[in-house]
């Protein structure tokens, strides 16, 4: 009973306060029934039976509610609990026979209690079945079916109302009670709410829901976020859309009218501008608030500050770019170092450095200058894109000093950047390159000696970060090492070709001496045993041509060895070289062939305004004595045989071109290259050693010059050869 | 062959040593019939019977062809090859004759054919011996092929 008695526990507030109520109620009426037993046993005993009887229906029931409320079942034992008062009232009522029986003031009582505990239906289905079931037992009391009436005295009167009337004010009271802790609890969790909500660092807001979504309500602690106060916001209520970030505000106005038109949520991460100008992250997130009909009411939203997120966030991107630049150069770097270490030809090293730096680090222009044999300037030796192509071609090149920020460069050995060109007065303003606004030049040093500069220039201005240099510095470094081994490789590769021309020339000087020695010695030794033979028989006229024949033979070993001895001293003898009158030289040559030429009738023609050069004159004759003796000799069967002496332009190197042309039998053109090979002679009917070509070409490759000729058989033979003019002073 | 002369090309660009093979090759009566020519261009003219030399009755092929490498205007080797290459002429037996003792030209000489390769000898009787001895080998013990033109 007692378990029975105990109040049960609901998390509901409301659930709470209604079981308790039940339990009052039941308790109530519990009482009041045991009351009216025992007085009806010593004061009514006339109304002891009546007593009993709604005793064993109150009890009974009261129990079963007491068993549903321990169970939980809240409405269950509300309903049997009001179905058991209006039953006991209507008992009470029908036995006391009829409607005036003060017991169906409990009716009263009944719909009272509905309406603490149950809804408001079956609180107004309660009522109607009180009132039905009062006109009812009114009609049957009307027909005589119920017992006679009972006529109540007025203390029995009084008694029963006042038992009503104390049930009533417990009522009252536990009402009272329970509206106002309802009420203080509602106000303490608003304070608790609102506390809440301006005290953390979130703010909370309120929009208007229209187009203007004004500002209805927005926490204080804004101020501590963007400065600007509550009052500020009320007072403007379109200020948040005011200090949006002007980068920001076209997507947050286009992203606020579309969830105005869908009603989805808001949601956003934006810049705002703080009183002070400082940038302020936030996020936005809004939700669109409805009434209890579904009518949308106001937007609810916080904001969030995202500023320290958004930097990292922003600080993690920058560093990723640098890691991805670096990485990016690395490889670059890589890749050039990979390149020029296994390129060898110079100018293809080079060129293939300046275009694989000009594209991996998108600069506008690259451009290498070596510094010349002087080491006074450096030339531009390759350069990117057709305006690198245009100076290249003009032979641009920078006086090593500081008139120009290669020169200077080269003459500090030190890096030099212009992040602004247009305010670094080193940098002359090259029409050429006219997008450059950022530019660097990088020495080239290996070994410790500056070979040149790297100039890189940029489209953009600043174009160069820490990172780019320190990358290009290594990168120079190693492009100059590259260009040392390049050079190295180049003056190795001409030093074996060189060796190995003088070597297949002496193999070939070998064979020929002992070919070209030994055939005279057959000829001598063979018509010396003729001799004996000649003599014992007596034949004088053939003795006499044998003779001869060895004659000639020992002097033509005589004249091919004195030539071989000239062609050797020609390599290691270069009297100092001087300015020589070229027609002097042409006049000397004449007068030591004047034999030759009147010989062979020859005709000279000789240019007036011969340049002057600059060469030993003993050889330079020797060159011109050899050309016009041969051009006599292969004159064939010219009826008038004409040799000319002239020039012709001068050549890429701006040397004079002499030649000497004759009219005479020609050269097939199989012969043009060969002819000034060792001891090759085309006529074996012409006298000749095959050395005199070989000397001519010999002598003018050792001035620095160059020899060839133009020829067709049986139209003449023009030689032409190029000399070094005098130095300027 | 009998009655028929004998006849012996000699390629030899230097006139001393050709009088000194002809000479020896007559005296000794090796043959009496020697055609020299003083360069390559000329020997092969005749025995293609080009040019000057086009009527073949009047110019027949040799028994024998004694040749020089180093020629002016054609060079040896390359009247060699020329001949080696050509149906009718290869199978004339070619002694190259020459004053160069390299290997380079023997081997050059044997690879393109060449029948036999003798260096000319510095001394009258080994001149005149190995002429001797050349004479009588290829014109004597040596058996060659009829020559058709």
């Amino acid at each position: 009973m007692s378990n029975l008695l105990e109040l049960p526990t609901f998390k509901d507030p409301e659930e709470k306060i209604k079981a308790r109520l039940i339990v009052l109620v039941s308790m109530g009426i519990t009482i009041a029934s045991m009351i009216f037993v025992v007085l009806s046993l010593f004061a009514m005993p006339n109304l002891f039976n009546r007593a009993l009887a709604l005793g064993t229906i109150i009890v009974p029931g009261v129990l079963v509610v007491a068993w549903l409320l321990r169970t939980q079942r809240l409405h269950a034992a509300a309903g049997l609990l009001l179905a058991l008062i209006w039953l006991t009232v209507s008992v009470g009522a029908i036995s006391a026979g009829g409607i005036s029986a003060p017991i169906t003031i409990g009716y009263m009582f009944a719909i009272t209690i509905s309406g603490l505990l149950v809804t408001r239906r079956i609180s107004t289905l309660i009522t109607a079945m009180c009132v039905i079931v009062g006109f009812l037992i009114a009609w049957a009391e009307m027909n005589g079916w119920l017992p006679p009436v009972h006529v109540f005295s007025s203390i029995e009167r009084i008694f029963i109302y006042s038992v009503f009337f104390i049930l009533a004010l417990a009522l009252q009271n536990i009402t009272a009670a329970n509206v106002q802790r309802l009420l203080r609890q509602t106000h303490e969790s608003e304070a608790k709410y609102k506390s809440f909500l301006e005290s953390i660092p979130t703010i909370t807001y309120i929009n208007s829901h229209d187009l203007n979504t004004d500002t209805e309500y927005i926490s204080p602690q804004v101020e501590n976020l963007l400065g600007y106060t509550q009052d500020e916001f009320l007072k403007d209520r379109g200020l948040w859309k005011k200090i949006i970030h002007p980068d920001d505000r076209d997507r947050v106005f286009a992203e606020n009218a579309s969830t105005i038109e869908t009603q989805m949520s808001f949601q956003m991460e934006y810049r705002l501008i703080a009183k002070d100008e400082k940038v302020v992250w936030v996020r936005d997130e809004a939700i669109l608030v409805h009434d209890a009909e579904g009518l949308p009411q106001y937007w609810l939203g916080v904001w969030t500050d995202i500023t320290n997120r958004k930097q990292a966030e922003e600080e993690q991107t920058e560093l990723i770019g640098i890691m991805t630049k670096r990485t990016i150069q690395l490889q670059t770097a890589a890749e050039i170092s990979r390149a020029v270490s296994s390129m060898l030809d110079i100018d293809q090293l080079l060129s293939n450095v300046v275009e694989l730096i000009r594209n991996h680090f998108e600069y506008y222009y690259v451009g290498i200058f070596l510094l010349d044999e002087s080491g006074s300037v450096a030339l531009l030796s390759a350069a990117t894109g057709e305006m690198g192509k245009q100076m290249i071609e003009s032979r641009h090149r920078l006086r090593v000093g500081d008139s120009s920020m290669i020169g200077w460069c080269i003459s500090h050995r030190q890096a030099r950047i212009a992040l602004d060109v247009g305010s670094d007065a080193v940098r002359f303003k090259n029409p050429v390159l006219p997008l450059t606004r950022s530019e660097m030049a990088l020495p080239l040093i290996t070994h410790g000696a500056v070979i040149g500069a790297m100039t890189i220039q940029s489209a953009i201005p600043a174009g160069f970060s820490r990172v780019d240099i320190t990358a290009l510095q290594t990168m120079a470094d190693q492009i100059a090492n590259a260009i040392d081994n390049a050079r190295l490789f180049a003056e190795r590769s001409a030093l074996i070709s060189e060796l190995e021309k003088r070597n297949t020339e002496l193999e070939r000087f070998t064979y020929t001496v002992s070919h070209d020695l030994r055939s005279p010695l057959v000829t001598i030794r063979g018509f010396l045993g003729w001799l004996r033979q000649d003599v014992s028989s007596g034949d004088l006229a053939r003795f006499d041509k044998d003779i001869n024949r060895i004659a000639n033979a020992v002097d033509k070993m005589q004249t091919l060895l004195n030539d071989l001895l000239e062609l050797s001293r020609i390599g290691r003898i270069i009297t100092t070289p001087r300015d020589v009158q070229f027609r002097e030289v042409v006049d000397e040559s004449i007068d030591l062939l004047s034999g030759v030429l009147e010989e062979h009738k020859v005709q000279l023609q000789i240019q007036e305004n011969l340049p002057t050069v600059y060469g030993d004159p003993t050889r330079l004759i020797e060159i011109m004595q050899n050309l016009i003796s041969n051009a006599a000799k292969f004159m064939g069967d010219q009826p008038n045989p004409v040799i000319e002496i002239g020039t012709r332009g001068f050549d890429d190197g701006g040397k004079p071109v002499l030649f000497v042309r004759d009219n005479g039998i020609g050269i097939e053109p199989e012969y043009h290259e060969r002819i000034f090979g060792l001891f090759n002679r085309l006529n074996p009917e012409i006298e000749g050693t095959g050395i005199g070509l070989t000397l001519v070409k010999r002598i003018v490759e050792v001035h620095g010059g160059r020899i060839w000729l133009e020829s067709e058989p049986g139209k003449g033979t023009t030689f032409l050869f190029t000399l070094p003019i005098p130095e300027p002073t | 062959m009998i009655g028929e002369p004998i006849l012996v090309m000699l390629v030899e660009d230097n006139a001393d040593h050709a009088e000194l093979v002809i000479r020896t090759l007559e005296e000794h009566r090796i043959t009496n019939k020697v055609r020299h020519f003083l360069d390559g261009q000329s020997a092969l003219d005749y025995l293609f019977h080009r040019g000057e030399f086009s009527n073949p009755a009047a110019n027949a092929r040799p028994h024998v062809i004694l040749l020089d490498l180093r020629l002016p205007r054609v060079d040896g080797i390359d009247v060699l090859k020329a001949i080696k290459e050509d149906d009718h002429l290869k199978s004339i037996p070619v002694v190259v004759l020459t004053t160069s003792e390299a290997e380079k030209d023997v081997a050059k000489a044997y690879y393109n054919h060449a029948n036999s390769y003798l260096v000319k000898p510095v001394g009258f009787e080994e001149f005149k011996r190995l002429m001797d001895d050349l004479g009588f080998y290829w014109l004597s013990w040596n058996t060659s092929p009829e020559i058709r033109d």
